[in-house]
């Protein structure tokens, strides 16, 4: 096995002798999100606070329904809070409240906060549904090697083209799945899914790497393969946040929160 | 770049997206074919419009005519701009036909046959002139006869019906006949506008030389040659003399050979517009015409300028009272332009160069003479058709926006299934938004999405109304071998022998063009339904 087999071409590697480092990476403040189901409204996070080291393995436990997911979309910057402040690096995510600003829409381009969270996503992110989240008409290869196009202009592509592949073999190789480039995900098993959604998550070296209960669809034995993986990768130095309600798939972090009636306690 | 590859994907995976390029290629193919149907067949219309007349056409739109147009041709005739200025006299009149009892309203035209023959294509249309070069003549003729050779080598027959052989001599045209036909067959001229009777292919089959039209036939044993008075040779449009086949042919009638005598019974009107006494005068069939426009190939006839002037009693006379001269008189003076003169920039100056000569008082116009020529005006041939042409140019132009009407159909669908297909890539979306695509760049996949829909669409249908215009002839006579009652265009009915069908370039580019744009246009919705959606609720949509 060649040395990009053996390790994953993650970013946060590169500093691996440097894991957990003081500094946060990620840090959110106040974060309060309510639900509007018609007349009633559902407070599912409520002035939640949190820091994520650079290398740190999180994980936030909660039962289910109990606004973990939600929390990792906002920490991920897919999703916005009505109340809070998240950083990356000190740099603020979300703009002032403005409920306009935070919306997603066409023009998505002229808001430079949404802008921020579209190369937040794009660079420094990566994330690992439950349900795998493949795109069904891509094979392995491409629905790894789609998040690279993602990070480059159609003009780069041409001279980046070369090297995404090769990151993305490498990565697939890490994974378990160099034999299976050109299967579409209905050819795979439920383990061999979730490993190219790991795959793809890493490929573009993100900074973060956020989990929604990666097990969770899993059986026991993919399971816990599936987290000696994240468990390797976490040793390189890779930042995770995990959410699971599963405290056998908690005890790979290093920090274990627990999310109840909205609010974050150790 | 993901946009252009998950594009070319969906379009690849997602099969129901061929209906869209098929909704698409239909369309395109629709327009395209009707474009050029009706275009063509306004060209055809033109081109067989402008075929019958000339660049200028000098009127005034009057029954009596208007008088002094020699004096106008020979002024104009020196002119650099007019290559030749011709006058022609209309009138209606009564054409019978004494052996078959016929009689049919047509409209005699009088004209110079030399002159018609520069001003416009009417010499490309006649159809004796055609095979025996030199042979058609207004100018008095006899009637010519087929006769045969009694010393020559007789020809033996064979007549499968009743199974027996019979031997008949060489027929012979007369000699100047004969000897243009023979040129003509030389030089490669072929019949290929008539139905060959079964009488001549049998005889041709025997070895006989064809004869091509029809001839009356001397009495078995007498020589070819010409009989009958001299009377005035008549040019008479083809479909009142033979009829159309529905593949385009006419088929000719023993009853009505070349040089029969026909009677043209004319209405004379005066100066002060009143109908006189009809004249009645015996004319010779010397050739037939065909413009190609049946109203014009089944309601005129053609004769001497001269002559019908003086018929119509439009030539110059002293007046009864002998006051003076009346004037003699034309319905129109046809003027054809040297190459390169715009006609239009023309007809002012020769409108003007009339008057000039009206205005002379060395000719001394009365009251009556003043007034027609005062009415006299120059047109343009597209101005003095504009009456038949317009109509059909809007209603190429109504079918064309009713056809790209109903091709909005194309549109909806577009829209329909591209919004189906984002309501069933919605996690793709949410997917594809979570790894870092940009609204606008997930609302490009659709938009591009919409254009190859659009490119492919519109690329087959070009290529399918093309193959179908081009071979719109070939699929009608196989629509008539399956059933003659799926003759759409009958060639008895309509002037033109083929479907018109022009490819304009232009109207390919066009028609492209705007099924891209509309295909496009019919991605919008659902492109920007894909690009507003927010990325957690588009994870979450099941």
């Amino acid at each position: 096995m060649n040395s990009a087999t053996q390790s994953p071409p993650t970013r946060a590697a590169e500093n691996a002798p440097q894991a957990t480092s003081t500094r946060p990476l990620l840090a959110a403040q106040g974060l309060t999100k309510t639900y509007r189901m018609g007349a009633e409204e559902l407070r599912v996070l409520s002035d939640c606070s949190l820091t994520v080291a650079g290398g740190e393995f999180v994980a936030i436990m909660g039962k289910s329904g109990s606004g973990k997911s939600t929390l990792l979309h906002i920490l991920g910057a897919l999703d916005v809070p009505q109340q809070g402040q998240l950083t990356f690096r000190d740099e603020p995510v979300f703009a002032p409240p403005n409920r306009r600003s935070q919306r997603v829409s066409m023009f998505d381009v002229l808001n430079s906060a949404e802008r921020m969270r579209i190369r937040l996503r794009r660079r420094h992110f990566g994330f690992v549904f439950q349900f795998y989240h493949l795109l069904p008409e891509l094979n392995v290869l491409e629905n790894v090697l789609i998040t690279r196009m993602v990070g480059l202009k159609t003009f780069a592509w041409p001279a980046g083209r070369a090297a995404a592949r090769a990151d993305a073999l490498a990565i697939l190789q890490r994974v378990g799945l160099g034999e299976r480039l050109r299967h579409r995900p209905n050819q795979l098993s439920g383990g061999e899914r979730q490993r190219v959604a790991i795959a793809r998550a890493l490929v573009h070296r993100p900074d973060v790497l956020l989990a929604d209960e990666p097990t969770g669809n899993l059986d026991a034995e993919n399971g816990a393969s599936l987290m000696a993986l994240l468990k390797g990768l976490h040793r390189e130095g890779q930042t995770i946040v995990m959410v699971t309600h599963d405290s056998s798939v908690a005890q790979f972090a290093d920090r274990t929160l627990v999310l109840e009636r909205g609010r974050l306690r150790a | 770049m993901y946009k252009l590859f998950l594009t070319l994907r969906y379009l690849r995976k997602r099969r129901i997206a061929y209906f869209a390029i098929a909704a698409v290629t239909l369309c395109t193919a629709m327009v395209l074919i009707v474009m050029s149907v009706m275009g063509g067949f306004l060209d055809e219309l033109k081109r067989k419009a402008r075929g019958i007349l000339s660049d200028l056409i000098v009127d005034n739109r009057s029954a009596s005519g208007f008088p002094l147009y020699q004096e106008f041709i020979d002024e104009v005739s020196k002119w650099p701009e007019v290559a030749v200025a011709s006058p022609v006299i209309y009138s209606y009149a009564l054409l019978r036909f004494p052996d078959t009892e016929q009689t049919a309203t047509v409209r005699a035209v009088g004209l110079r046959l030399k002159d018609a023959y520069v001003v416009n294509a009417f010499k490309d249309g006649l159809f004796y002139e055609k095979f025996y070069p030199d042979t058609t003549t207004l100018e008095p003729q006899k009637m010519p006869v087929i006769g045969y050779d009694p010393d020559a080598p007789r020809v033996k027959l064979h007549i499968d019906k009743g199974d027996f052989d019979v031997e008949l001599p060489p027929r012979r045209l007369p000699p100047e006949l004969q000897a243009a036909l023979d040129r003509a067959m030389k030089d490669g001229v072929a019949d290929d506008e008539s139905v060959i009777s079964e009488e001549e292919q049998l005889l041709r089959k025997a070895g006989m030389s064809p004869i091509i039209g029809v001839y009356d036939e001397a009495s078995e044993g007498a020589d070819p040659g010409w009989v009958g008075d001299e009377l005035p040779g008549i040019i008479i449009g083809r479909d009142i003399v033979a009829e159309r086949a529905s593949d385009g042919r006419y088929r000719r009638f023993s009853f009505y050979p070349r040089g029969m005598r026909v009677i043209l019974t004319l209405i004379p009107v005066s100066t002060s517009g009143s109908v006189d006494t009809p004249v009645k005068a015996a004319f010779r069939y010397a050739d037939d015409s065909r413009s190609g426009i049946y109203d014009i190939d089944s309601q005129h006839v053609y004769c001497d300028f001269s002559l019908l002037q003086k018929l119509l009693e439009m030539s110059a006379a002293v007046r009864a009272d002998g006051s003076g001269t009346i004037q003699a008189r034309t319905s129109q003076v046809l003027v054809k332009t040297r190459p390169g003169v715009d006609a239009a920039v023309l007809a002012p100056r020769l409108e003007e160069a009339y008057r000039k000569v009206a205005r002379n008082p060395a000719h001394q116009l009365d009251g009556v003479d003043s007034r027609l020529a005062s009415l006299v005006r120059v047109y343009t041939w597209e101005q003095s058709q504009a009456h038949i042409i317009a109509p059909v140019e809007k209603e190429r132009q109504l079918v064309t926006i009713l056809f790209g009407i109903i091709s909005l159909v194309a549109v909806v669908l577009v829209l329909c299934i591209l919004y189906m297909i984002v309501l069933q890539k919605t996690r793709d979306i949410g997917i594809v938004k979570s790894i870092g695509g940009s609204s606008a760049g997930v609302a490009a996949i659709f938009v591009f999405y919409g254009a190859a829909v659009g490119i492919i669409g519109a690329a087959l249908g070009t290529s399918l109304g093309y193959a179908f215009v081009v071979n719109i002839n070939e699929i009608q006579a196989f629509l008539v071998r399956l059933n003659p009652a799926w003759q759409v265009w009958d060639r008895s009915v309509y002037s033109f022998d083929s479907i018109p069908s022009t490819v304009k370039t232009a109207d390919m580019i066009g028609v492209v063009f705007v099924a891209i744009c509309a295909a496009t246009f019919g991605s919008l919705a659902a492109a920007w339904r894909a690009g507003s959606m927010q990325p957690v609720e588009a994870l979450r949509y099941e």
